[in-house]
């Protein structure tokens, strides 16, 4: 708190205090996967997820079930909840169930954090895609149940659009035509922003243009983050940015809620969640959006890949490893769950959920938009199978961020920056112990 | 027999009263550095065991102190944390003893208010209190910057690479100056009126009793608030990292406690954040000792 009284000698010790309280040993409740023998009595969970209509579900299934009562908590979104979860994992107190997103979950199974549920879950293995049902399965253990999914779409403002008398950009060639086009029709505003810490937008991007970030093979790992395809994805967001065609800053910050509401920014290239986070911040421009498939490198291709998406998983401290992929199973494959969640716009990661999207409402933001539901089937449809994410994804996540700052800021290139972020990568697994081919 | 029962209360009645203090410190400080401490020797390292393999907890021996101090993002935040420190700290001192002498002036007006609003900033959180700034920081919500704007002369880039430390230096300074200000103050009002008044009566202007009557006596108190200050800026944390979201300037490592909340919270690394712990607690506390025993002799050898 910078030069303020209450500070005493001992608290840079207390420091060190803090981070003591939050381990001890690391093989804390082994093995608590095992089904349970006929419980007696309801069983009482306790789950951490964020995000809008998490207390409805949890509330729906607490009522359908009464043997099992589940106790929510909204533990911070989700980088925040998995390294919450790490830790309450060490200390042998983790929750019993708990969304994660896809890409952490590798770090949580090194970590010996989470319960193979693949004994409790086969029955819904069919309720999914297997593209789906692969991001939550790894060599036939099943790490948790897919809860919903963010094929990566191009949000738009469309009443702006039509203002400025501009079309769609359907290949990225054409987005930067048309980012060119809106600075000259209206100098304040810019087509998109380019957000230096978004790492899993940028994993997005390179993934659609072929990259491979993480690959494992006889525990070998290849990391790819500065790859052909990366560096050209980088090259082609520092061409844009090089001449003023978007502008490099953080998202959602109050400078960038502030533009936005403004009408400044036209457009945001990431998930099919990304109406309900706009809409978090600029509720008055609800209807006048609109969601089109991503721009591609390519004319009529139309792959994209996932960015974020959510499972629920089973911690491996459980000691009702049973109730509690049941709860997982439910929350993810029955009616009344998915009816909440695509009620939040959430998508849902079920195949059934999925299609009675096509029955619901858009959400408020692209309430305008009739066929906002066919274009998010058909994104959902077009994903990449077999993304493959490392161990440490929020070391990448974090030498990202740090390094492509520092990239804007300096004026340095940002293919540059991915070199760093490769070599952190890199140097990080090697030290852990990883195998790293080629290095 | 009463001087034995005498003596035998006095030698046991220190321990009993000593003992919640030994024990809490033992419990809450002790124990805890000593586990961080061992923790700074230990590593997660791979073994076999599941389809990735799994990190275990084992010894390392220096390795985690090597990597620390060989890490030149640490070292570069103590250049930042330097450059920080050089701006905030006589700042805050500097405007803290000033307000203290001008309340002190026998001739002071709306001295009670004025104690007050000078202090009120104190009072509010520092989370709170970067969050506020860096509203009056960021071009849209600016104040300052829309009163440029209307004058024609753009922006005023707060959150740029040139302004970042004087933007930063100034939430400490505006939280900072109330509270030492107080503790000068304090002191200020302990100085026997005579002394003042025998220099009045000498012929001495108001400038040169404080110069040579009033800050010569607050030395220790001045030497404390300095202390608090020092520490203070090796601390910083807060201030940066809710300004962090707003700005590409400040890395996630762009102080010494950001570093280690980063090791310990991100990139799951307890055992080497301990060992930058260890580090940092070691350097502040030589660092204050030396503080102390330079300024002891002055300060505190003086008066008394």
């Amino acid at each position: 708190m910078g030069i303020r009284g209450g500070s005493s000698t001992f608290a840079a010790l207390g420091m060190a205090v803090l981070l003591t309280a939050c381990s001890s040993g690391t093989d804390a409740g082994d093995g608590a996967a095992a089904p349970q023998a006929a419980e007696t009595g309801p069983v009482t969970l306790q789950f951490w997820c964020w995000g809008a209509g998490k207390k409805e579900k949890v509330e729906a299934f607490n009522k359908a079930h009464p043997n099992i009562q589940v106790t929510h908590t909204d533990a911070g979104g989700g980088t925040d909840t998995a390294t919450k979860l790490l830790t309450a994992n060490r200390a042998g107190n983790a929750p019993d169930a708990a969304c994660l997103e896809y890409q952490t979950l590798p770090a949580m199974i090194v970590a010996g954090a989470l319960a193979d549920i693949s004994a409790q879950t086969g029955d819904v293995k069919a309720a999914f895609t297997p593209e789906v049902w692969s991001l939550t399965s790894f060599d036939g253990a099943v790490y948790g149940v897919p809860q919903d999914i963010g094929p990566m779409v191009f949000v738009y403002n469309r009443k702006r659009f039509d203002e400025l008398k501009i079309e769609v950009p359907k290949t990225w060639k054409e987005f930067a035509e048309v980012a060119a086009d809106v600075r000259k029709k209206d100098p304040d505003a810019y087509l998109a922003t380019f957000a230096p810490s978004e790492f899993g937008n940028f994993a997005g991007l390179a993934q659609q243009a072929g990259s491979s970030w993480w690959k494992v093979q006889d525990q070998t790992w290849t990391v790819g983050i500065a790859d052909g395809p990366s560096t050209q994805v980088a090259d082609y967001w520092q061409g844009l940015i090089d001449k003023g065609l978007v502008k490099a800053e953080p998202l959602l910050t109050p400078e960038w809620n502030s533009q936005l509401n403004k009408g400044n920014v036209l457009s945001w290239p990431s998930a099919l969640w990304g109406a309900g986070v706009l809409y978090g911040i600029a509720e008055k421009q609800a209807g006048d959006w609109a969601i089109a498939p991503l721009p591609q490198w390519t004319e009529g291709d139309d792959r994209v890949a996932f960015q974020g998406g959510s499972a629920i998983v089973v911690s491996k401290n459980s000691k009702h490893a049973q109730a509690a992929a049941t709860f997982a199973k439910w929350m993810n494959t029955d009616k009344t769950a998915y009816d909440i969640q695509i009620a939040e716009g959430e998508y849902p990661a079920a195949l059934a959920g999925q299609e009675a999207t096509s029955a619901s409402e858009p959400p408020k933001l692209v309430s305008g938009q009739k066929d906002y539901w066919q274009v998010a089937a058909k994104a959902a449809q077009s994903t990449i199978p077999h993304i493959s994410w490392g161990p440490n994804v929020s070391t990448a996540e974090s030498a990202f961020r740090d390094a492509t700052a520092a990239a804007v800021r300096d004026k340095t290139p940002l293919s540059e920056a991915l070199k760093k972020t490769q070599q952190a990568v890199v140097d990080d697994m090697k030290s852990t112990g990883f195998k790293v081919a080629g290095q | 027999m009463t001087r034995r029962t005498g003596a035998r209360r006095g030698t046991r009645a220190p321990y009993l009263f000593v003992a919640p203090a030994v024990l809490l410190f033992l419990a809450f400080l002790a124990i805890p550095i000593a586990y961080a401490v061992y923790l700074s020797v230990r590593g997660l390292r791979l073994t076999g065991g599941g389809i990735f393999g799994t990190r275990q907890e084992v010894f390392v021996g220096l390795d985690n102190y090597v990597r620390t101090l060989t890490d030149p993002e640490f070292l570069a935040g103590f250049g930042r944390l330097a450059l920080y420190g050089l701006i905030a700290v006589p700042l805050t001192l500097g405007l803290a003893l000033l307000f203290a002498l001008l309340l002190d002036y026998a001739g002071s007006r709306g001295r009670r208010f004025a104690r007050t609003a000078i202090f009120l900033p104190y009072a509010i959180p520092g989370v709170t209190a970067s969050l506020l700034w860096g509203f009056m920081y960021l071009p849209s919500t600016s104040p300052f910057s829309y009163l440029t704007r209307e004058l024609g002369l753009g922006e005023i880039p707060f959150l740029g690479s040139g302004a970042i430390y004087p933007s930063l230096a100034n939430i400490a300074i505006w939280g900072g100056v109330g509270f030492n200000m107080i503790i000068i103050y304090t002191s200020l009002r302990g100085i026997p009126a005579e002394l003042s008044d025998a220099a009045r009566i000498d012929g001495a202007s108001e400038w040169r009793i404080a110069w040579h009557v009033k800050i010569p006596l607050v030395a220790p108190a001045l030497v404390l608030t300095g202390l608090f200050a020092l520490i203070g800026t090796l601390q910083v944390y807060g201030e940066p990292t809710t300004l962090k979201p707003m700005t590409t300037e400040i890395s996630q490592t762009w102080v010494p406690l950001m570093h280690i909340y980063r090791d310990a919270f991100t990139r799951d690394d307890l055992p080497l954040a301990s060992a930058a712990s260890v580090i940092l607690a070691v350097g502040t506390l030589v660092v204050s000792v030396v503080l102390l025993k330079v300024t002891q002799k002055r300060a505190f050898g003086g008066m008394s």
